[in-house]
């Protein structure tokens, strides 16, 4: 097998420049071992939601150019730019609309999410049923406000956010009362009703009939609440429809809060990645995993796989977008760590118990989040012997120099390292 | 300042302390328990939890070897539910002399141990997972014991006979009237408050921290603590304890206990001002790992979960400094005739193997201070959950109720777990999908079991110490805690912070491979989703 462009990861980085590299016109292949960290993210895109000291920051692309002044090593600051970083943006958002959910955004400012826990998060693109400028405009008119959870529901609890919820300057001054909403009996007769997950709900939704008895029982438990939070339960196909439907039965907004995984919000964007990617004739080699590589001249020149065996999959540019220690990109044991897949060099300290700090929730978080694969100033990693292989671009969680939990940045420096890469493997097909 | 008045106060929640209270109470005296933190969190909950048959001290200290024994018989008739009769072997690893095998066998059959040599093979065949290069091999009627359930099950039965138990509360000083102890000075630490508990004697059962409860009552107590270190491995590798057969070192067992296997223990000596500082060493993990391994090659490749240690309450009595007369038996001292201070008692020192003992002793001494003329019964008394002689069959509640779900609970609870399921199906719910922790098992234990927080609940139930280290249901439990009324949405939400702190600090020593993998999955959920970490503790705005 020959192609353009292999990417080796399927989360968030790896679909969004196969995505790309697919419009390019390129032949391109994406080897995926599982499900990627989108099944338990907030299924929000963060840019930039924390400076230093944890500021808050309110406007991530003008925040971009000072930050990347003060963090020359950061992926960011080797995605060609600030304005290049802000179309890396878009082009995502718009593709994902395409197929999926259509992100909300704050123009070129950050908006605030609510957590489970009640508490703000800044972010730059939402989805609708989040938040949108209906419940912007109805939020400052000091609405009252209800959370509420669904009876067996193990993985939200309305009173925990709502304590936060109202330290909060936004809600401070709504009233705010909590619920929960008892689930038809056709479903809490068939198993323990204790021990559903966010995707057992989820089914609920999928009838008329489930939407309309769920609707009439928000609509006791709100108390005539202009405003109702509930967890992200409404869907993973056909949420646009049932938050409508919901709305309109309720007669109250309705957003929904990400809670423990799986992610039923992650999970839509997810989906939305890859139907557009397979639209544009892109190849998913899902399940398997990439075992070794072959290098010639300074290049990779192949990839083995675990399923296909002694095959060589070849190609003229590869992206690793394995991501961190969780997806396996990193490797590490008693007294080290590697790249799992090529042997990169790594970014790293030892010994040890450099890795983290003494408390779980320290201020400065943990070094080992910011480990990773080191690369030039293109994104391209280097052999163990120091050679820089241009050929290869990584994108994501497996880059060094970035903290994307402290800077609230994730999925921002995802896309646009993705982009990025996607980019300059189509200059690089081009010129043969 | 509140007062309260009674026959006995017993400082010390570990399983000495637990088991004094329920002697107390057993015997008919009023009684009250204080401890500092909760019960079983000092050394009691920071050892390996073998069920010694006394082999282990059969070649150097024959005397500890047959308390060892006489215990181990009585702990398996009266606290089932806390034991689990694994059996145990010992092994000559390959570089060793066989020499001590044979000392072996002649110490356990002084003692009166039932110890059977076996063949390499046949010890190959109880445990499969052994190093297959061993030289000799030999069963000894090992075990092993839960120190949680242990002190629990233990409170659980003064209660229910009277006595008055006060965890997190710290004693400030001895109140002392003339040449006698009259009560102590309490500090509530979950509200700082402080309150007076006077009695006709205070028994100082608070282990290692004993030195500084002595002082208060102006006697000396010359205290050499020994801090020991254990790994825990993700898998329970072993069925039966696996003991080297040479003279005790570090990292020479593998004890299985519940889901888990550890791997025990270091022994460094440590100043006494820093027996609050339990962190394990770098060396002290790797010389564990290594010894480990040679029991097992599989250790090598399975996952370390947590590591942690403890520190013992090792006594001088001669007072001899260079630490040579230290004894790791009990020491009971009246301090009415060793220091002229009446109304106060000590017992220290000692195993968790003994604490019945230790206990027997100390209440029997107060008996006679305070002409009560009620012989022990703790020696044939079961405790709460372990009545019934044989295990019975698990009950049947309702279809799809899984067995690993009543397994679990039967396991952890013994008879209690009628208890813990009723008609309500809320309360086979799991919370914990690790350990098959249900709603209806957190209900029984805050009710129950004396818990405070999310740190004592787990202490109870298990809730958070297999593979995940509380990932889920750490959430799910602050939860449950505010639904049930026993923490206000502020607390819980602190809690479970603590919570995360706290298994933090067994799993930081240990941070590589699928540690750290899991650790990375639980901080983007609880500070990147939830923004856990950056909710301030007081009631200021956001």
């Amino acid at each position: 097998m020959k192609f353009d462009c292999i990417v080796v990861g399927g989360g968030v980085a790896g679909l969004t420049c196969a995505l790309k590299c697919a419009e390019e016109g390129l032949r391109t292949a994406v080897v995926s071992s599982g499900m990627n960290a989108l099944h338990f993210s907030s299924g929000s895109i963060d840019v930039l939601g924390f400076g230093g000291d944890k500021k808050i920051v309110y406007d991530p692309f003008d925040d971009l150019h000072e930050f990347i002044k003060e963090h020359p090593g950061h992926p960011y600051s080797k995605c060609g730019g600030v304005e290049s970083i802000e179309n890396a943006i878009r082009f995502f958002r718009e593709k994902i609309r395409e197929n999926g959910p259509d992100l909300f955004y704050n123009g070129r400012r950050n908006h605030f999410s609510v957590t489970a826990l009640g508490t703000l998060k800044p972010t730059y693109l939402s989805q609708k049923s989040v938040f949108n400028e209906k419940l912007k405009e109805v939020f400052s008119r000091k609405p009252k406000i209800a959370l509420l959870t669904f009876e067996g529901f193990r993985d939200f609890y309305p009173a925990l956010a709502a304590a936060n919820h109202k330290r909060t300057p936004m809600i401070r001054d709504c009233e705010l009362v909590t619920g929960s909403v008892a689930l038809p009996e056709s479903v809490t007769t068939r198993k323990n009703p204790h021990e559903f997950r966010s995707i057992d709900i989820c089914r609920l939704f999928d009838s008329e009939r489930g939407i309309e008895t769920i609707a009439g029982r928000i609509r006791d438990a709100a108390a005539g609440a202009e405003i109702v939070g509930i967890p992200a339960i409404l869907g993973i196909l056909h949420y646009d429809r049932i938050h409508h439907r919901l709305e309109e039965l309720t007669g109250a907004l309705i957003y929904e809060i990400p809670t423990l995984p799986p992610s039923i919000l992650g999970m839509r964007l997810d989906n939305a990645l890859k139907e557009k990617y397979a639209e544009l004739g892109g190849l998913l080699i899902a399940g398997d995993e990439v075992a070794g590589g072959e290098f010639e001249g300074g290049r990779l020149a192949s990839i083995r796989t675990r399923n296909y065996g002694s095959e060589e999959i070849k190609a003229d540019c590869f992206v690793l977008a394995t991501g961190s220690y969780f997806s396996r990109g990193i490797t590490s044991k008693f007294d080290d760590m590697k790249e799992t897949v090529f042997n990169f060099q790594l970014e790293y300290e030892l010994p040890r118990n450099k890795w983290r700090r003494s408390g779980f929730f320290d201020p400065k978080s943990h070094p080992f989040l910011e480990y990773g694969v080191k690369t030039n100033d293109l994104l391209n990693p280097f052999t163990q012997s120091g050679t820089c292989v241009e050929n290869v671009f990584c994108a994501g969680a497996i880059l060094a120099h970035y903290n994307p939990v402290r800077e609230g940045s994730g999925s921002g420096v995802a896309i646009s390292a993705a982009v990025a890469a996607a980019s300059r493997i189509a200059s690089h097909c081009r010129r043969g | 300042m509140k007062r309260m008045e009674t026959d006995v106060v017993v400082v010390g929640g570990g399983a000495t302390g637990t088991g004094v209270i329920r002697d107390c109470a057993l015997r008919g005296m009023a009684c009250v328990m204080i401890e500092k933190n909760d019960l079983a969190s000092g050394t009691t909950g920071r050892n390996h939890g073998l069920l010694h048959s006394g082999a282990r001290y059969a070649v150097n200290d024959p005397e500890s070897a047959a308390e060892c024994i006489s215990e181990n018989r009585i702990l398996k008739r009266i606290a089932r539910h806390c034991v689990e009769d694994t059996g145990g072997l010992f092994v000559t690893l390959p570089d060793d002399d066989t020499e001590y095998h044979k000392r072996l066998v002649k110490g356990c059959r002084a003692v009166g141990i039932d110890y059977e040599e076996i063949d390499v093979s046949a010890a190959l065949k109880i445990e499969p997972n052994l190093n297959s290069g061993v030289l000799t091999a030999m069963k000894v009627p090992d075990g092993t014991i839960d120190p949680f359930r242990l002190a629990a099950s233990n409170v659980l039965d003064a209660k229910e006979h009277g006595a008055e138990i006060r965890t997190h509360t710290e004693m400030v000083r001895c109140i002392i009237s003339g040449d006698r102890v009259v009560g102590v000075l309490c500090r509530d630490n979950l509200n700082g408050e402080l309150f007076e508990i006077y009695s006709k004697i205070v028994i100082n059962a608070s282990g290692v921290w004993g030195r500084r409860i002595c002082e208060t009552a102006g006697v000396p107590l010359t205290m050499y603590p020994s801090k020991g270190s254990l790994v825990i491995i993700d898998y329970r590798v072993n069925n039966v304890v696996i003991n080297c057969c040479r003279k005790p070192f570090d990292g020479d067992i593998i004890v299985p206990g519940d889901t888990v296997s550890l791997i025990g223990t270091t022994s460094k000596k440590i100043d006494y001002d820093r027996i609050e500082e339990l962190d394990v060493d770098d060396d002290e993990i790797e010389v564990l790992l290594a010894g480990g391994e040679k029991l097992i090659p599989n250790v090598s490749r399975t996952r370390v979960l947590r590591a942690y240690s403890g520190v013992r309450p090792l006594v001088s009595r001669s007072g001899d400094v260079d630490g040579r007369d230290i004894t790791r038996g009990i020491v009971l001292i009246d301090h009415e005739a060793e220091n002229g201070v009446k109304g106060f008692i000590t017992v220290t020192g000692g195993k968790l193997m003994t604490y019945r003992l230790m206990a027997e002793w100390a209440v029997d001494l107060a008996c006679e201070k305070l002409r009560v003329d009620v012989p022990c019964t703790t020696h044939e008394r079961p405790l709460p959950g372990s009545e019934t002689p044989s295990n019975r069959p698990v009950p049947h509640y309702f279809d799809g109720i899984s067995k690993s779900v009543l397994g679990s609970a039967h396991y952890r609870h013994g008879e209690r777990m009628d208890h813990i399921f009723s008609k309500d199906k809320k309360s086979y719910g799991l919370v914990c999908e690790c350990e098959m922790v249900t709603a209806g098992e957190v209900e029984y234990a805050l009710k129950n079991l004396c818990v405070k927080d999310m740190i004592d609940l787990r202490r109870r139930t298990r809730l958070g110490m297999g593979p995940c280290q509380g990932e889920l249901c750490s959430y799910r439990t602050a939860g449950l805690f505010n639904d049930l009324g026993a923490a206000d949405e502020q607390t819980a939400i602190r809690m479970l912070k603590d919570f995360f702190e706290e298994r933090w600090k067994g799993v930081k020593p240990v941070l590589w491979g699928d540690t750290l993998r899991e650790i990375e999955f639980t901080y983007w959920i609880y500070q990147g989703l939830f923004g856990l970490g950056g909710v301030p503790d007081e009631d200021e705005p956001i």
